[in-house]
């Protein structure tokens, strides 16, 4: 069982070596670490940056027309791009600032094996969830349905065995629920809050609603539940007896994982929910298994993408917006070519996080966007490790996740979970997530755009370290990615706040919202959901119209 | 080699009769004691390692015995060449003795694994050695001539002769080879002759003139000879001789398993990752029943796919059915298909199976070859090893029989080997009740192997049509009968069915069963 002591001891480890950085400058010749390629990775930031300053952009050379142009590409954008191809709506144009789509489902992939750069699961969804289950259908991941009516995934999208383990004290126990250890006392409190889980995914509200559910606003209003978003999840915990260090350990965890941020920096309702929402049903999965590929969810938004034919523009900046008498029209920057365009268009849908969006209102009237620095976007480091060979501890064997329990990151997933292959001990990619959540989120934002490969890679190596002691030399190359903006933290508040609702309201038919921003937590379901949601609206006023 | 040492003393000098030493003499005969040991060791090393390499040890030692005394009789006959300073001769010759008899046993076993030529290397050696031996006997009897009168010198050389020779016969089997093994025997002995060498280099003194330099070379002959002696140890642990209860012949890593195969009088068995595949006296009972309650009831049969099975002993089996046209074999590692291509003691275990035109021998992953293949088979054949990793039992899911289903030509069937009902009860089931959740008709079987125990197949094919009788078997065969077939169907209650859940990809559950299972007897 870990003790404070030893996990302030690690976290001393930690924060010695990166007060080291400065003398050590990893790569150099002779450092242990000189072995090691790659390269540090992230969003075009200084292109995003270009919006606070857009008088530096050239004045646009061309005219195009659509009838909806789609700002951002990441799940929402695509997902609305594809729902309005599917009804009636082809004629769009998506833009994106980065040079791919699907945002946080990004990827990559090198020699060994493709690899996530951001979100890679999406758990067996809630069979209610008609527009989600169809897309997964289309794709090949639902394959039918049983005569129960219960969904069947396919078994090469289902993660395969064994799914999670977690290092305590060196040993590999099975799953992530620390099981090693416990006193009475704990084991009690671990059976009460999963009691209390249970009883949460079956409740409903006087309303007749759900108390939790995904997508979370088709939840039940009852304040009973509700009323849980006015406080933190630490204090809720504290104030239901709670206290058991490794439960605690657990559930600080399960936020870290799912919203970037602590139990005490999240809403006591968002805490519940990473649980009681998941009530996803199939004939060969349970709700707690998950779908998953080597390159993550960037399977999903790539089928996404294919679905629909509509123009699309990566490298693309929309710095200006303005409202014309027959719809709007927006300015345009092409990263490559240096060129603006001036997009005229009946409608447009901000599928970008809020506070791209209020920037780009920024003379435009009436909407209720929170204003940047409203809502907590955790940096993110993610490092794709390709190792050769994985000195495994006693206990379980590598598992797709891969946690130690107290450690600073998230753990490790292994890439190459789903390969069919035989193991022949060649290399394998293995993926680290680590929110940056010490710190406020913007001084650890700046602080993760400042800090140079040089300096990451000691810090993400003496990490892996402690979960194989004698790795170092096995790390053959590490990429490092840095999102300024990892994910939206449901902070408390947000998500039952009258601000979030109102966000997201079209503005004189013509402006359109869409991004987890407006639901609060950035999972893909939401995304997919906040997309189809404005996509229905556009299609909605339409139809008004004709 | 000594061109200019025969010039550097005139042989009058060496070879003074006048002044004999009463020493030296007697030291000669004790030397040959010790070089007719030697000489007896390297033809008993030579003949225990050809019957442990090549098998048959009534043949080997026969031939080696035969091959070592007729090279010795050729070194005899060349010993009448040898003039001038015979001593130094003498000296020369028992450095080349200790080195390639010291170094035969070592050469031997680690040349094993480049099979192609070992029997050439192996006579090579043993002839060598031979005509060096030979060489020795006379070659001392010329230099004690001039001491001894000749019936004097007959009667004490002979007797030393035998007296060695009594003495090797008997430490060999007794200490040797339980004590020091056949490696550092033979390097012992290879010392044992340097010793010889340079005791007669310091106590004759006659030898001075070249004494610095032959000292050199026995000194760096003998740290050879002492690292190696050393080091013997890492030798056998490279071969992994420590952990095997026989002699180990070959072992080789590939990228995905380690390959052992040992050998005793009665049998050859071959290991991957230290679990026994088969042994050479009983795997037909294995291959029969893994084959031929599947061809029997295929009269119509003529392509058939092999998963794994690289020793080619179930695609031995299947070349009894002359009506087959095509046999593919798909094993994941090259190092097995070649080993059995190749090794000739291999080959005459699967009759040249591999080699036949009608077999084609791919490598490749099968799970993902299978996904990737088009053609239709009337028969396969899975003999994946046991499902004892997540990667390995990634083999026997449902949606690898799925896919592996889709091969079938109509009215096809396929056998898989399902480890054992009676060690592993809940494994066995899991993969009968696998292949039938995806909707295959399962017959499960079972026999007796005697160096597996217990052991299990599963038949399965989309039809309730197989029967046991169906068809006329192939001649010749030991262990599958009609009969035979009707027994193996049965289940005794310590072996009968168990619930299980359906092996998926998603919860490995015949990994677990097989962890639950074995976890009894590995700890």
């Amino acid at each position: 069982m870990k003790t404070r002591r030893t996990f302030l001891r690690q976290t001393g480890a930690a924060l010695t070596g990166a007060m080291l950085l400065p003398a050590l400058p990893g790569c150099a010749p002779g450092s242990p670490l000189a072995h090691i390629k790659g390269q540090l990775w992230g969003p075009d930031a200084a292109t995003g940056h270009l919006l606070r300053d857009p008088s530096r952009i050239p004045a646009p050379s061309r005219t195009v027309e659509t009838e909806v142009l789609i700002v951002g590409g990441g799940v929402a954008g695509l997902a609305a791009r594809r729902w309005l191809h599917r009804h009636g709506q082809p004629n769009t144009l998506l833009v994106e600032l980065a040079s791919h789509t699907g945002g946080n489902s990004a990827a990559g992939h090198n020699a060994t094996s493709a690899y996530p750069w951001g979100a890679h699961y999406l758990p067996v969804p809630d069979v209610r969830n008609r527009e989600l289950l169809d897309f997964l259908q289309e794709i090949g991941t639902l394959t039918g349905y049983a005569p129960s009516g219960l969904p069947i995934y396919s078994d090469y999208h289902l993660c395969h065995d064994p799914e999670e383990r977690l290092n305590i004290s060196g040993h590999w126990q099975e799953g992530l629920v620390p099981a090693v250890g416990l006193s009475t006392t704990d084991q009690q409190q671990f059976a009460r809050f999963f009691k209390l889980i249970e009883d949460l995914k079956a409740a409903r509200g006087r309303d007749g609603r759900e108390a939790f559910c995904i997508p979370l606003d088709h939840a039940s209003a009852d304040n009973e539940y509700r009323q849980l978003d006015q406080i933190s999840f630490a204090d809720y915990l504290v104030r239901e007896n709670f206290t058991a260090l490794a439960l605690r350990w657990y559930l600080d965890y399960a936020c870290r994982d799912d919203y970037g941020a602590t139990a005490t920096q999240v809403s006591a309702w968002a805490g519940l929910h990473y649980f009681a929402s998941r009530k996803g049903r199939a004939h060969n999965a349970t709700g707690a298994d998950v779908l998953t590929w080597p390159q993550g969810n960037n399977f999903l938004v790539e089928h996404l993408r294919k679905q629909a034919t509509a123009p699309l523009q990566t490298g693309t900046l929309a710095y200006d917006l303005r409202e014309t008498a027959t719809g709007i029209e927006a300015l345009l920057y092409d990263v490559a070519t240096r060129q603006s365009t001036r997009v005229r268009a009946r409608q447009v849908l901000l599928a970008t996080p809020q506070h791209i969006a209020h920037r780009l209102l920024a003379t435009v009237p009436g909407h209720a966007l929170l204003p940047p620095g409203a809502l907590h976007h955790a940096p993110w480091l993610i490092a794709n490790l390709t190792v050769e060979g994985l000195p495994q501890g006693p206990g379980r064997p590598l598992s797709w996740d891969n946690v130690r329990y107290g450690s600073a990151s998230l753990g490790y997933i292994n890439a190459t979970q789903q390969a069919l292959q035989q193991e022949d001990g060649r290399s394998k990619v293995i993926t680290l997530y680590w929110p940056l959540t010490e710190e406020a989120s913007g001084p650890a934002r700046r602080r993760a755009y400042q800090t140079t490969y040089a300096e990451w890679l000691p810090r993400v190596v003496a990490e892996l370290e402690t979960y194989h002691p004698g790795v170092t030399k096995h790390i053959q190359q590490a990429d490092l990615w840095v999102w300024g903006h990892g994910m939206v933290a449901p902070t408390p508040g947000l998500l039952w706040g009258p601000a979030r609702a109102a966000a997201h309201q079209p503005l004189r038919n013509r402006i359109f919202f869409a991004h987890t921003d407006y639901s609060g937590i950035s999972i893909f379901e939401e995304g997919f959901y906040q997309g189809i949601r404005a996509a229905r609206e556009i299609l909605a006023t339409a139809s008004s119209i004709s | 080699m000594g061109e200019s040492g025969l010039l550097v003393a005139p042989p009058a000098l060496q070879e003074e009769p006048a002044h004999p030493a009463p020493q030296p003499p007697g030291l000669l005969l004790v030397a040959v004691a010790v070089i007719a040991t030697c000489g007896l060791i390297y033809e008993l090393i030579a003949g225990t390692l050809a019957s442990y390499l090549l098998g048959d040890s009534v043949t080997q030692f026969s031939t080696i015995i035969g091959a070592y005394l007729f090279a010795m009789g050729i070194g005899s006959w060349l010993s009448k060449f040898l003039d001038g300073q015979l001593l130094r001769w003498f000296i020369r010759l028992e450095i080349l003795v200790g080195v390639v008899g010291g170094c035969m046993a070592p050469v031997l076993f680690l040349s094993f694994e480049y099979v192609a030529s070992f029997r050439l290397l192996l006579y090579t050696l043993v002839g060598l050695t031979g005509v060096l031996v030979g060489l020795e006997i006379p070659l001392l009897m010329r230099i004690l001539e001039h001491r001894f009168p000749f019936k004097d010198l007959v009667a004490r050389v002979f007797t030393f002769d035998y007296i060695g020779a009594l003495l090797a016969s008997l430490i060999f089997p007794l200490v040797l080879v339980p004590q020091l093994g056949l490696i550092r025997t033979s390097l012992l002995f290879g010392a044992l002759n340097l010793a010889v060498a340079g005791v007669v280099l310091a106590r004759f003194p006659e030898t001075r003139p070249y004494r610095r330099r032959f000292t050199t070379g026995i000194v760096v002959a003998l740290g050879g000879l002492g690292v190696l002696f050393v080091f013997a140890n890492e030798l056998l642990a490279h071969t992994e001789t420590l952990a095997f209860q026989d002699q180990v012949i070959y072992s080789k890593s590939t990228p995905y398993q380690r390959i052992v195969l040992t050998r005793n009088p009665r049998e050859l068995r071959l290991f991957l990752n230290g679990n026994l595949q088969f042994s050479s006296a009983d795997e037909y009972r294995y291959h029969e029943a893994l084959v031929h309650p599947l061809l029997q009831a295929l009269p119509q049969a003529r392509r058939v796919l092999v998963l794994g099975g690289g020793d080619g002993l179930a695609v031995r089996e299947l070349l009894k059915y002359s009506r087959l046209t095509s046999i593919r074999l798909v094993d994941l590692d090259p190092g097995m298909t070649q080993l059995f291509q190749h090794n000739e003691l291999l080959l005459g275990l699967n009759k040249k199976s591999l080699l036949s035109p009608k077999v084609q021998v791919l490598n490749a992953d099968a799970y993902q070859w299978v996904r990737e293949d088009t053609a239709r088979y009337d028969a396969i054949i899975v003999d994946f090893p046991d499902p004892g990793n997540y990667s390995i039992g990634k083999l026997y899911s449902a949606a690898f029989y799925t896919a592996l289903a889709k091969r079938l030509a109509p009215g096809g069937r396929m056998v898989v080997q399902s480890t054992s009902p009676y060690l592993a009860r809940q494994s066995f089931w899991c993969v009968a009740h696998t292949l039938a959740a995806v909707g295959l008709h399962t017959i499960p079987y079972h026999l007796y192997v005697p160096s597996f125990g217990e052991w299990g197949f599963v038949l399965a094919g989309p039809d309730t049509h197989w029967r046991g009788d169906a068809g006329p078997l192939p001649a010749g065969l030991r262990y599958i009968t009609p009969a035979t077939i009707h027994d193996m169907l049965r289940f005794p209650p310590d072996m009968s069915e168990v619930p299980t859940e359906v092996n998926q990809l998603n919860n490995q559950a015949l990994v677990r069963y097989f962890e639950e299972d074995w976890g009894p007897y590995v700890h």
